[in-house]
């Protein structure tokens, strides 16, 4: 995905375009419309602020007495109209919905980035130069898997609570989440190019670079790197998924992004609460948002698994 | 062998005490256990004796090595909330859990693999791919809102299930079991699918891209070659071969089962371990959060290291790889 | 037809001996110990007032009615009260109650391991005058001093030390944690913490019953939605709190009852008053040291607002720091005005336009919490002011408050005496650990005429003078804006329809009101 909107080259377009994986997206149902649905999530996020109706973060443009508000019907009190109804602090839902996947979005991929690029590193390192590298990263892994990132989160936001001034805490918590998030799931990357890597040292071209006096630095990004980037994709792709879940499970234990400014996980803590009393539409619509968003994600990386897979064709 | 070994389980005993240095300097930033043994009408002085008496005021790495001093002899301390043995709270909850874990992974492993065999025979055929689609949807929502939906709806709508708890119980000796009478296995229901869902997706998935590789392989094609049934072939052949790596990822999936379970017996007050996990976050129970974080610690660093043994006794060759 | 008839009487015959007397109740919180002088808190009290008895004790209405003492006199000029004790009273083991246990539970309950020992603040010595009669002297007249010990449970001697638990020991536990012997309406036959506790009634009780439970079941179940849909499947029988969203779907339901009440908790806002707290605390400013910025808050919040939409019209408007039923209310206050002009007025003359709030609140400790501090930040954002709301769990709740770490925060409270008196001792006094005064009162707020009126009001004996001076204190508080006191918290409890019950404002489930139909 990331090369097909990075790259300006007309004539590396044209090799995507022409390429067997490209064929495959465009021939497999699946692919397309998850893509078309993800970029549409993507794009609404991206330009909530166009789209939504009101500012559900601006705490002073709130007006209590809208509150649960159903959808397409008139408060009883205010008269005012509202396409998804109202939560309990009188936001519009459908406003809140679009801001609450920018954050949701955003975690999520910074998240996944933060884990890729952190998992990558030490991946090559633990699997090029072994020993004691090797064993120190990898038990580093094993701590790691220990903590569930519930108790990882946690942990990072005591320290920074503990250093950060108040006025930034509401900001803080996003950046937790992203630490957190990302913390827990750098082993699953590390793993892949760890141990891809330790294949690819073991062959020829490897050792002759090396004989020719290039720098282990330039081996590993140059030469191996470019071998294991396609499991990495796909595990991206899936992680991405996985950390939009855990980011919504994240605000259910109370440690996600602050009520002020939910994300769509906040959303779904709040909306829950409201299951039996009848205002379905404060859980239903957010929850809606993030089955959709979660599922085409997730059949985009299952697709790109199968499609990379040369030994399936 | 047997220093690779040895080496093994020293760098597993590192690992398990880096575990509880971090979980221990973690509960400082969890809350402050005081406020909720003191009433309402509690003095500044109470406060500032309990400090005492608890050793909250001493050094952190002094509180440390007595925890680790006490974990040795297999004693945790004294629960802040109840006045009793954390070992015996852990050993009276861990049946709930591990009952729960054991379901869930039956079911999950059962269904994932009949599942999985499945949809890579019928590799590109209608029902397969519906389920290949709709079995992501149970990984797009969140463990604690499916949970929530399945109460909601058998227990509430449809009133055939129990909404929590674990039902009637049978004592073996210590261990309670809900497995033998009807509301005990009532009670099971919900949960295990609930915590079992994202297990089975995840088996399913694997067994399909194992299955579809080693029926790719050249034994297979001999086997149809020389006419042998597709039965045959299938279940015979191709899924014991498959089953290697995914009994290993099982191995591994079942920490993270019971990781997980924390949500579930959240959900529906299922009385086990990460029930009380989550109650010792909430009532700043210390001694309990940290013998729970060992106790985990221990059964990861337990599995990998037999997984690591197992590998480097099929495999020589990673032994060197080791060095 | 038939066949109808005839599956209807197979469910009732079915029905009825399985449900006739087997009551299952949850809670949020399952009591921490079984020890009735260990811990101070509602959970334990309100539960072991079923198992353990004192000399006196609270009825439907809250007055305070003979239990183990069958009567009781003041001591000359208000030295002290003497308390005749019940006859022929045994707890659940079989022993006798009398004096020596009297004796015993005072010594257990005012012992520093104790946390309930600051009742015993005002007694100077407890005497024995014979096996049935007991002297309680205090230090100064104290005209209350009955109405404070209804939660004060008498322990058997004999068992206590038989089985080592002579003392409390809420640390490390003992006997007592788990195991009771009360001289209460039920005995404890097991108990699970965190997990069940069952009860079944005790027959050599020396009042008679009124329930008809021949068994009854506690569980706790934290998740609100879980145990709502215990109580909607009919899993359990009985759940407290519901929450304040779900009661109208509740009504309709014609398996369940939602019973109401008013509790004596109010809710308020604090705020940090203290000079210089800019410097010791982290992020707080001198803002609220101002007393027209507090008077703008009180402006500015909407409590009607909030009644009508978060709690759903289940909650009273407060004007004070106690409610309408609390002994001592005072009539000389009402509650401020909404004002959100006169608020922008204020703010503008202070100056302080655009300031930085930092609102602390727990989002797990009272009803709706959360929310009800998320809408306060809308209004004081529509005023002018910038506030920047950090809701948290209880556990890191407390603390912070103990840091300063504030510019205003949320507090509910409870007077545990039932009387006005009690939130000025720890709310409106000037802190002062010696004299153990104003321990809760975060904000540091202090008006040396209150300081002056509290023991007054504590030895006060006429009733008319007392009221005058807890007037005084409630026009002060009031006046100055010390607290911007918003509504009473609603209780509100489910159950069963068959199930008939008494709901006690101090929010105690007394079970041997219950009846199963």
């Amino acid at each position: 995905m990331t090369d097909v909107t990075e790259t300006p080259a007309p004539t590396r377009l044209r090799r995507i375009l022409d390429s067997d994986l490209f064929y495959a997206f465009r021939t497999s149902p699946v692919a397309l419309i998850s893509a078309l649905v993800t970029m549409f999530l993507i794009l609404s996020a991206v330009f909530a602020p166009l789209i939504a109706t009101t500012n559900p973060f601006d705490p002073a443009s709130l007006n209590l007495m809208n509150g649960f508000t159903p959808p397409m019907e008139p408060n009883a009190f205010t008269g005012e109209n509202f396409l998804l109804g109202t939560d309990d602090q009188g936001r519009d839902v459908f406003s809140t919905i679009l801001y609450g996947m920018r954050i949701s979005l955003f975690v999520g991929v910074t998240a996944v980035v933060f884990a890729m690029v952190l998992g990558i590193v030490l991946g090559l390192l633990a699997g090029y130069f072994g020993g004691w590298t090797d064993t120190i990263i990898m038990r580093a892994a094993d701590v790691q898997l220990t903590f569930p990132s519930i108790l990882v989160a946690m942990l990072i936001f005591g320290i920074a609570k503990g250093i950060t001034p108040i006025e930034y805490r509401d900001q803080m918590a996003i950046w937790v989440l992203i630490l957190a998030i990302g913390l827990s799931d750098w082993v699953q990357f590390a793993r892949v190019v760890r141990g891809a890597t330790m294949v690819e040292k073991g062959k020829d071209y490897v050792a002759a670079a090396h004989l020719i006096g290039r720098p282990s630095f330039a081996i590993m990004i140059r030469h191996i790197l470019p071998n294991v980037l396609s499991p990495v994709l796909v595990i991206a792709t899936i992680s991405l998924a996985l950390a939009i879940i855990a980011e919504a499970t994240l605000s259910f234990l109370g440690i996600g992004a602050p009520p002020t400014q939910p994300s769509l996980g906040t959303l779904i803590r709040i909306g829950q609460q409201f299951l039996f009393s009848g205002e379905w539409w404060i859980l239903f619509f957010p929850a809606c948002t993030l089955l959709a968003l979660a599922l085409s994600v997730n059949l985009l990386g299952d697709w790109l698994r199968d499609a990379l897979n040369p030994r399936l064709k | 062998m047997l220093s690779f070994m040895l080496r093994r389980v020293g760098q597993s005993i590192l690992v398990l005490l880096v575990v509880g240095l971090v979980a221990f300097s973690m509960f400082r930033f969890v809350g402050d256990p005081i406020d909720n043994m003191l009433g309402q009408e509690r003095t500044l002085e109470d406060i500032e004796r309990l400090e005492q008496q608890l050793g909250l005021d001493r050094p952190f790495p002094v509180q440390y090595l007595r925890f680790l001093e006490g974990a040795i002899q297999g004693n945790f301390g004294v629960s802040y909330r109840q006045g009793r043995e954390v070992s015996e709270i852990l050993l009276e909850r861990a049946p709930a859990t591990l009952e729960l874990a054991a379901v869930s992974a039956v079911l999950a492993i059962l269904l994932g693999i009949a599942l999985g065999v499945y949809t890579a025979i019928r590799r590109d055929g209608f029902v397969a791919n519906f389920i290949m689609s709709t079995s992501l949807i149970g990984v797009s929502l969140p463990t604690f809102l499916i949970g929530i939906l399945l109460i909601y709806l058998f227990s509430v709508e449809l009133n055939w299930l129990p909404s929590f708890g674990r039902g009637e119980v049978v004592d073996l000796g210590g261990w309670t079991t809900g497995l033998l009478t009807a509301s005990g296995l009532k009670s099971l229901i919900l949960p295990s699918i609930t915590l079992g869902l994202y297990q089975m997706t995840l088996i399913m998935r694997l067994v399909r891209s194992e299955m579809l590789e080693v029926l790719r392989q050249d034994y297979i094609r001999f086997a149809r070659a020389r006419g042998l049934a597709d039965r045959t072939i299938h279940f015979r052949h191709a899924l014991k071969n498959t089953l290697v790596p995914v009994v290993t990822i099982i191995g591994l999936q079942l920490g993270a089962i019971i990781a997980f379970a924390i949500i579930t017996e959240t959900v529906f007050q299922w009385p086990g371990m990460g029930l009380l996990f989550i109650n010792a976050i909430q009532f700043v129970d210390i001694p309990v959060m940290a013998a729970y974080l060992m106790l985990i610690s221990v059964m990861f660093v337990a599995i990998n290291l037999i997984v690591d043994i197992l590998y480097a006794f099929i495999d020589p060759r990673l032994r060197v790889a080791g060095k | 037809m038939h066949t109808y008839l005839c599956s209807a009487a197979l469910v009732a015959v079915l029905a009825a001996p399985a449900f006739a007397a087997d009551f299952k109740f949850a809670v949020t919180t399952d009591p921490q110990t079984m020890d009735p002088h260990a811990v101070n808190s509602a959970p334990v009290l309100g539960f072991l007032n079923n198992v353990y008895e004192g000399l006196v004790r609270r009825g439907k209405d809250m007055s305070i009615e003979p239990s183990l003492a069958a009567s009781w006199e003041p001591i000359g000029n208000g030295e002290g009260w003497r308390f005749n004790l019940r006859r022929g009273v045994t707890f659940h083991d079989g022993a006798e109650f009398n004096a020596d246990d009297v004796i015993f539970s005072y010594e257990r309950a005012s012992h520093e391991a104790a946390d309930v020992r600051s009742w015993f603040a005002p007694v100077s010595s407890v005497v024995k005058v014979d096996d049935f009669t007991v002297d309680i002297m205090t230090s100064a007249p104290n005209p209350i001093f009955p109405d404070s010990i209804a939660n004060w449970m008498m322990m058997d001697s004999g068992w206590a030390e038989a089985n080592g638990a002579a003392r409390p020991d809420k640390e490390s536990g003992n006997y007592a944690t788990l195991n009771a012997n009360g001289t209460g309406t039920f005995r404890i036959t097991a108990r699970e913490p965190d997990l069940r506790t069952v009860l079944e009634p005790f027959g050599g009780w020396w009042d008679t019953a009124e329930h008809n439970i021949t068994r009854a079941e506690l569980t706790p179940i934290q998740n609100s939605a879980t145990a709502m849909s215990a109580l909607i499947s009919g899993d359990v029988d009985f759940i407290n709190p519901v929450p304040i969203q779900d009661i109208t779907r509740l009504q309709q339901n014609p398996d369940v009852n939602v019973i109401q009440g008013v509790e004596a908790r109010v809710i308020m806002l604090g705020f940090d008053q203290q000079a210089g707290a800019a410097e010791s605390g982290q992020g707080a400013s001198d803002l609220f040291l101002d007393a027209r910025a507090r008077e703008a808050v009180a402006k500015a919040v909407n409590v009607p607002a909030i009644l009508q939409t978060i709690m759903r019209g289940n909650a009273a408007v407060a004007s004070q720091l106690v409610s309408p039923a609390m002994r001592g209310f005072s009539e000389a206050v009402t509650p401020y005005a909404h004002d959100p002009e006169g608020a922008r007025a204020l703010i503008e003359e202070a100056g302080i336009a655009g300031s930085t709030v930092n609102f602390k609140c727990p989002n797990n400790r009272y009803l709706n919490d959360e929310s009800v501090c998320q809408a306060v930040t809308s209004m004081l954002a529509q005023v002018g002011l910038e506030p920047v709301l950090n809701a948290m769990p209880v556990q890191n709740y407390w603390p912070e408050l103990r840091a300063d770490n504030f510019d205003m925060y949320l507090l509910g409270w409870s007077p545990g005496t039932l009387d006005a008196e009690h939130p000025i001792r720890f709310l409106g006094s000037t802190p002062n650990g010696e004299k153990k005064l104003g321990s809760w009162n975060f904000g540091g707020y202090s008006n040396a005429r209150v300081d002056e009126l509290l023991p007054r009001i504590q030895s006060e004996i006429d009733d008319g003078k007392r009221q005058k001076m807890l007037d005084e204190v409630a026009t002060i508080i009031s006046d100055e804006v010390a607290y911007v006191p918003m509504y009473v918290q609603p209780l509100v409890w489910g159950a069963r329809s068959n199930i008939a019950l008494t709901q006690r404002p101090d929010n105690f489930f007394i079970l041997r009101w219950v009846t199963v139909n």
